[in-house]
């Protein structure tokens, strides 16, 4: 028995004018996700992994084809209808962390929380569980500059999970980090996906990294390979 | 749904430098706005302290100034019996002749000259006046050649010292003592005996004429029998209103203080611009962020304005600051009205700082009004680029 | 690509920034130059034609005292004088006006040629306005403003004489330094109840300027004891103990002016500093690549100075065409008339950009001298 689909991709192309030319970044890509599932997304560089996850998680538009996920279509929002649909339904993850320096890492997993309903004490044990979650509790006051990479990335995490989302997206999260963090970060996704019941779609190019997913697929000139 | 202050605070910390040449930026401008402004409200202001409610002023009909205006002896003798004017103990009535001369001085600091008011004036026409009162010296004697000037005066004009002597025209005055016209246009004279400045200025006529009048329906009485007795061709009004009319002077000063705060804000938005679009520069990977985290374009666009809003209001209150110790200082500059020499203080009212404020706060909201619409338009996307 | 190539894209590397940097600066100047400009003309009055050979004869009291008409005769009599007109400010607002607009005197219209000779004006309206004794003529700037023309009644009602008056025009006159006045004949304000036998002022045309100082001597002595004594002085003289009447005021314009200028250096070498602070990536590329100090001084100098000239030229230009070109006199509806944009102005404003432009490099200069390569590559724009 398999779970509903989370995120239903069908003939979706985007392209990318530059200069004179069109740049074909994704050509009619079809992709179903489960719930529940860790997908990797591998590929070359400028094979369209970036641009499909950006899709997915309501940055970046098609050019042509439907994106739908959890039985919405991308399509029919406007701007202000997906930013906040952005925020109670996606985590994202980047590569260079992204963290707001002038913030402590406690009011940087906030932020999101900022634009929901919640207060006070529920707003507190929220972020303060996102962090115990990520293992940072105790460096709740630090400012992104006094952590580390890997710290960082945690705290990015956090962030992301903080609304609890049922989609984490996560954009090479181990690119600039050591090893030993990046195993960290990615056992922390897998136990997202396998305990909290998250659909997670990790974008690499690394396939120690892609192991940690329960299905991967590759990209290659905007193309799915299977 | 609004971005925390706390975000805004730290990022202008960090931006230190060009947050401090901002804020003082919009501090002078608005420093110069009160400033210019503070002297047209002084200016209004000893207008507005002149005056006693219970008394009633008559000029020619057609004079701006009592120095220009002439009251006949006959007009004088006409109205002085009048049953709206008030009487003193020994059922005399309370009114005074007074001859106002306009005579040319030179000033204490240097060889330049000044007009200088002479008020001849009677016991009675000081005890209209209240609100004069001896600071030094005497006051003068009847019948001798003798003036009190104006302390304040006494600053700014040569000779003007307890015991000094000044010449004008043919004649010689001898100055026995100082007034303090509690801030008022008072504060701008000389006064003497009136028939002594009748004598030496050869004036046949009076200037104007100051009575107490029983109560307010005696002198709206005599305003309107004045006006309807053909032989009078003059005008009575509550001395109150008499002075609070004479502002033209302020004008050019209103004038002069809106010019440069209208230009220098146009400097002070460009700095304002520039550092919000730098500040927007250095964080468009944060915007980005943001908006991925599902901030609204109007949440970041607000953020931005009130960044550059408070910015400018830390500015606008530092203006406040700097301008504060101006406050009641004294100046002087020719009247329009009589074209003398008028004594007046800087006057920062919290009305006049409230106006500033809400000068700096537009200046901070127009000068971020770019850079923050430049930000809301960033699309999420930059958050992955940019690096 | 030449160093000046180079230094030319980096400071159009932002362009908007570099547009906001030359905008600052030409407003400031521009700003600057008006001042100066309205504060020269405010207490250096323009200095008319024939003003050299005139004298203007008031009360010692002081101005506003009024003189015995006898006096003329006397005058006249003194060797050196060739004319002696009555000269009284009338104090008129015109029709239902609030405040007087423009100044009307009372003189006599024979002498208008002898003694104020500058004004153009047909000969047909000079001889109607001697002819009428009702008559005025007026100076076109106001003439302009009311919309008035040849033939048109001015009603007038003095602020200082207890009357009022209707005059005709006859002519509109225009080229003197002042085109603004009324003049009407002075026998009409003593007819129509002025002060008959009294007048405000005497001008006195002298002969030559070697005499000016002897017949300004003897009328002052001619007087010295009377029951009016006089203060002969030139016309310039008379102008500039005006100006002083000012006061305080000018010191404070003065220092305003000051503030000015100083906070518009201070925003706009901050913006500067801010431009180039964000060059430093490229700056520390430059060290690595071996360039020296020096050369990153005059990297820096030269952008910094760069904007500011072309400020410089816009402001400055901006100011100098528009007050050279356009009506100042119409513009300002007669309150300036000249708005003269002088060498010396324009060499001020030029040196307080050049200084802008060396203390606006200062600041990164100073970190660039400090900024080690790998801090610098670090830095992030």
């Amino acid at each position: 028995m398999s779970a509903p689909p989370v995120v239903v991709i069908q003939e979706t192309s985007k392209i990318y004018q530059q200069g004179e030319i069109n740049v074909i970044a994704l050509d009619r890509v079809s992709l179903t996700i489960r719930g529940g599932e860790f997908l990797s997304l591998m590929g070359p560089s400028g094979s369209g992994k970036s641009t499909l996850l950006h899709i997915v998680a309501g940055v970046d538009r098609p050019t042509s084809g439907e994106c739908c996920v959890r039985g919405i279509d991308l399509k029919r929002l406007n701007e202000s209808e997906l930013a906040d649909w952005r925020n109670q339904n996606v985590g994202f993850v980047f590569q260079a962390f992204n963290l707001i320096p002038v913030l402590t890492a406690y009011e940087n997993v906030e932020l999101p929380l900022l634009l929901t309903r919640l207060r006070g004490k529920a707003r507190r044990t929220q972020v303060n569980t996102a962090l115990e979650l990520v293992g940072l509790a105790d460096r709740r006051n630090h400012l992104p500059r006094q952590l580390s990479g890997g710290q960082e990335q945690r705290v990015a995490i956090a962030r992301a999970l903080v609304t609890d989302p049922p989609l984490m997206v996560a954009d090479e999260p181990t690119g600039n980090l050591d090893s030993q963090s990046a195993h960290d970060v990615l056992t922390i996704l897998q136990a997202l996906s396998r305990s909290a019941g998250k659909t997670v779609i990790l974008v690499t190019h690394d396939p120690k990294a892609a192991a940690f997913g329960t299905r991967t697929v590759h990209l290659e000139k905007g193309q799915l390979l299977n | 749904m609004a971005l925390p202050l706390r975000y805004n605070l730290r990022n202008v910390i960090v931006r230190w430098r060009a947050t401090i040449a901002t804020i003082l930026g919009v501090a002078l401008v608005v420093a110069v706005y009160i400033l210019v402004q503070s002297l047209a409200v002084g200016l209004e202001k000893s207008s507005r302290n002149t005056g006693d409610s219970r008394n009633v002023m008559i000029v020619r009909k057609g004079s701006t100034a009592e120095s220009s205006s002439q009251i006949t002896r006959e007009q004088f003798q006409l109205l002085q019996y009048w049953p709206q004017i008030a009487r003193d103990g020994r059922g005399q009535p309370i009114v005074s002749a007074d001859v106002v001369v306009m005579v040319t001085l030179p000033r204490r600091e240097s060889t330049a000259e000044a007009h200088v008011l002479i008020r001849g004036i009677t016991p009675a026409g000081m005890k209209l006046r209240p609100q004069v009162s001896l600071v030094a010296g005497r006051w003068f004697v009847p019948g001798r050649r003798e003036v009190v000037v104006s302390q304040r005066l006494a600053a700014r004009i040569a000779n003007f010292d307890v015991g000094a002597q000044f010449k004008t025209g043919s004649h010689t005055l001898t100055v026995v003592g100082w007034l303090d016209g509690a801030r008022s246009a008072f504060d701008s004279e000389v006064w003497m005996d009136a028939n002594e400045a009748r004598s030496i200025y050869h004036r046949d006529n009076y200037s104007s004429i100051l009575a107490r009048v029983v109560n307010e329906t005696a002198g709206a009485a005599l305003a309107s029998r004045i006006e309807s007795d053909k032989r009078l061709p003059l005008r009575a009004l509550p001395e109150v209103q008499y002075y609070s009319a004479q502002t033209m002077t302020a004008m050019p000063i209103r004038i002069l203080g809106n010019f440069l705060a209208t230009a220098m804000s146009i400097g002070a938005v460009f700095a304002a611009m520039n550092t919000l679009y730098a500040s927007v520069g250095a964080r468009t990977r944060e915007i980005g962020t943001l908006r991925v985290l599902g901030y609204r374009r109007r949440s970041i666009l607000s953020s931005f304005l009130v960044e550059g809003a408070l910015l400018a209001l830390v500015g606008g209150i530092l203006g406040c600051i700097l301008s504060l110790p101006m406050h009641g200082y004294s100046t002087g500059t020719i009247s329009f009205e009589s074209f003398s020499e008028v004594i007046f203080e800087f006057s920062l009212t919290p009305w006049l700082m409230a106006k500033g404020l809400i000068f700096a706060v537009a200046v901070g909201l127009v000068g971020s009004l770019l850079p923050a619409l430049r930000a809301a338009r960033l699309p999420p996307i930059v958050a992955l680029n940019s690096v | 690509m030449t160093i000046a190539s180079f230094i030319t894209k980096n400071a159009l590397r932002n362009k908007r920034r570099a547009l906001l940097c030359v905008l600052s600066v030409a407003v400031s100047l521009f700003l600057l130059v008006t001042l100066q400009v309205a504060l020269r003309e405010v207490t250096l009055p323009p200095e008319d034609v024939g003003a050299a050979l005139r004298v203007v004869v008031r009360n010692k009291i002081s101005i506003s005292s009024p003189l015995p008409a006898r006096q003329r005769a006397v005058i006249e009599r003194i060797p050196g004088v060739e004319a002696v007109s009555p000269f009284s400010f009338f104090g008129g607002k015109y029709r239902n006006e609030e405040s007087m607009s423009f100044a009307q005197f009372a003189m006599d219209p024979k002498l208008l040629r002898k003694i104020f000779g500058e004004a153009k004006m047909p000969e047909n309206q000079y001889a109607a306005f001697e002819a009428d004794q009702t008559a005025c003529i007026l100076g076109k700037v106001t003439a302009d403003k009311y919309r008035l023309k040849v033939g048109d009644r001015v009603p007038l009602t003095s602020t200082l004489y207890p009357c009022s008056i209707e005059l005709k025009i006859a002519g509109i006159y225009e080229g003197t330094i002042d085109d603004r006045n009324l003049l009407f004949h002075h026998k009409y304000l003593d007819e129509a109840g002025g002060s008959p036998g009294w007048v405000a002022m005497w001008w006195v045309k002298v002969r030559s300027v070697e005499e000016m100082p002897r017949v300004t001597e003897a009328i002052n002595r001619a007087f010295a004891s009377s029951s009016a004594e006089v203060r002969a002085e030139t016309e310039r003289a008379f102008q500039l103990s005006f100006v002083a009447m000012w006061g305080n005021i000018k010191i404070m314009v003065h220092s305003i002016c000051t503030v000015v200028v100083f906070t518009l250096v201070l925003v706009t070498a901050s913006t500067m500093s801010m431009a180039i602070r964000e060059r430093f990536r490229e700056l520390a590329v430059l060290k690595a690549l071996g360039y020296r100090r020096r050369e990153l001084f005059a990297f820096i100098l030269a952008e910094s100075f760069g904007l500011a000239a072309l400020g410089a030229i816009i402001g400055i230009g901006t100011a100098w065409t528009l007050f050279t070109h356009a009506s100042i006199a119409k513009l300002t509806q007669g309150i300036f008339l000249t708005f003269e944009v002088t060498p010396r102005i324009i060499g001020q404003a030029a040196l307080v950009a050049a200084s802008l432009g060396i203390i606006a490099s200062l600041a990164p200069s100073i970190a660039v001298a400090r900024m080690s390569v790998v801090e610098g590559l670090k830095t992030l724009d």
